[in-house]
């Protein structure tokens, strides 16, 4: 490539993402008439919560189910926006701070190279936790957001026989959305007691405003015991079975004797929480702490989703996974942050602005924090973790050699560590699969620190060199 | 399998894969392409094994294939977020001819 094929563009503010986060935070600072880059993997907007369906399909009563009335309200008003451009099919391979603000490396088919911006909003999302136990990595083990994702935005369900194993509510709604699409559930498990998953239920019809996700939780499981599928509590995967894909699941059961059993699938769909997708602000040296209990790293802000980095933002669930409701609420604050920065709002006038999303954050975070305790992963990746398997899906690095690097290399056991003398992390995913896990096993149960992050670094989607330059 | 109830797809396609003539419709993914074909190894691992997708949303790279077409080289791509096109020529890690 010539340096003429780079097309540059220059804009007042670029985001990163266009999930809910985005939507909000482009409706505010868009609507002040600041030009707004949003970026996005995807080719249309909306984040995985609203998987569009390519702009080719047709399809009738897409996600109808109330609890995505508000983001896709938000999603209907960007056409509203002249100042905001969407730039899809674009990975964001590296930001750098300039003399201006920020410079942004893209690569993608047909999309700007660079884009430049005074300020930056990193709203990029989460994904699923990738837990590793014997077998995941056989074809047909998939995440249920993956799953989910097929069919919001493609409309396609695995063939054959599925099995939901998990600890999040969010399998009952993926696991009904595919009955309703005419897909053969066969089970949906949780690895807690019922008495657990029942309490968090219970909290549907309570007096919390965040309720209409569990609610729908709560309707999903009725709808799932109304089809037939199974509902079962207190097991967890121990083992993916088959040679070239996934033919079945082995769990364990809670309790004395830890019974097993099999039952027999062609997908297993796993639902064990969301990590905050980090890697971009981290590689601005935003700072982070972690984002217990399913993991990751979360970016610390102020009370206007200033980063510890000047003149970058964060907003939604890489502050903290607390759903879709939370990331519109952040992404509304965020923007009167940059709107407040610019001089566009005075400091009173952003305070009145901001009074009631703070209010509904206060919500939305407390629910997060109850979903957070109800849902912990910990014990379930306990069990999962008790024989060998690979732990770095890209390097084939088993957590019997993280173990016995940690153990043989004294002084040398925090993650990056690990990294070097293993190479778990090390592969294209850049340890996105593997990270939360290798941090788990470093630091033995001790809550992990900054130090004990992998280093994000260049580039942080992994992008062929042709599309990059 | 495709859902039918409510959808329409749009123009059908047809690609190779390993060879191989898939049909698809204008619209899905390579990922969406491939198992709808039932083809549902991807990309091979250190140690020779199929892997295929894992997170369907760009992080997990297990989907790579090499995606030839308009005359230029192969390239590297995520499966899960690149679109079916006539004519392209896609090389799974599992081909016969590795």
């Amino acid at each position: 490539m010539t340096a003429d094929a780079v097309q540059e563009l220059e804009v007042d503010v670029a985001v990163v993402g266009a999930g809910p986060a985005a939507l909000a935070f482009a409706e505010r600072v868009g609507g002040a008439g600041l030009t707004v880059a949003l970026i996005d993997e995807q080719l249309r907007p909306g984040g995985q919560i609203l998987r569009q369906p390519p702009g080719a399909f047709r399809v009738d009563g897409w996600l109808d189910s109330p609890v995505y009335r508000r983001p896709k309200a938000a999603l209907a008003r960007l056409a509203g926006l002249p100042s905001v451009r969407f730039i899809g099919g674009a990975s964001v391979a590296s930001a750098y701070p300039d003399e201006r603000g920020f410079e942004l490396w893209l690569a993608g088919a047909g999309v700007p190279r660079r884009v430049r911006a005074r300020r930056l909003l990193a709203a990029t999302g989460c994904y699923d936790l990738p837990p590793a136990f014997p077998g995941w990595t056989l074809p047909g083990v998939m995440t249920a957001g993956a799953v989910q994702a097929f069919l919001k935005s493609q409309q396609f369900t695995p063939d054959g026989r599925i099995v939901f194993c998990g600890t999040h509510p969010l399998q009952l709604i993926a696991a009904e959305q595919l009955v309703k699409a005419g897909a053969r559930v066969e089970a949906v498990v949780f690895a807690q007691p019922a008495g657990a998953v029942l309490r968090l239920l219970a909290h549907a019809p309570a007096a919390l405003a965040n309720a209409g996700k569990l609610a729908q939780a709560a309707s999903a499981l009725a709808g799932l015991l109304r089809a037939g599928v199974a509902v079962r509590f207190g097991a967890a995967p121990v083992r993916a079975l088959g040679e070239d894909r996934v033919t079945g699941v082995e769990l364990e059961r809670l309790g004395p004797g830890a019974a097993r059993e099999t039952l027999a699938c062609e997908a297993l769909a796993l639902c064990f929480g969301f990590l905050p997708q980090s890697e971009l602000p981290r590689s601005l040296e935003a700072a982070f702490a972690w984002a217990g209990p399913y993991g990751g790293w979360r970016i610390l802000h102020d009370d206007w989703m200033r980063s510890s980095v000047p003149g970058l933002y964060v907003a939604g669930e890489v502050t903290g996974v607390g759903g879709a409701d939370m990331s519109l609420v952040e992404g509304a604050l965020a923007g009167l942050g940059v709107l407040l920065d610019e001089g566009h709002l005075t400091a009173a006038r952003a305070d009145d602005m901001a009074s009631g999303l703070r209010r509904e954050h206060r919500r939305c975070a407390a629910f997060a924090a109850m979903l957070r305790d109800l849902t912990s992963p910990e014990a379930a990746l306990a069990r999962m973790a008790r024989e060998d398997c690979i732990v770095c899906r890209c390097e084939n690095v088993t957590r019997r050699a993280i173990e016995d690097a940690r153990r043989d290399n004294v002084g040398l056991d925090r993650p990056t560590s690990i990294k070097l003398l293993t190479r778990a992390g090390m592969g294209p995913c850049q340890g996105r699969n593997c990270e939360h896990a290798v941090v788990r096993l470093a630091c033995g149960g001790r809550e992990p620190r900054p130090m004990d992050a992998f280093t994000a670094r260049f580039p942080v989607r992994a992008s062929p060199l042709g599309r990059l330059v | 399998m495709r859902v039918a109830d409510k959808v329409e797809r749009g123009a059908p396609l047809t690609l190779t894969v390993d060879g191989r003539p898939v049909t698809a419709f204008e619209g899905e993914t390579l990922a969406t392409a491939l198992l709808a074909a039932g083809i549902d190894g991807f990309r091979c691992d250190l140690e020779g094994r199929p892997r295929g997708p894992f997170c369907n949303m760009g992080v997990c790279y297990e989907c790579l294939l090499e995606v030839a077409e308009g005359g230029g080289p192969a390239v590297r791509l995520r499966g899960c977020i690149t679109p079916a096109r006539a004519g392209q020529a896609i090389r799974t890690g599992l081909a016969d001819d590795r």
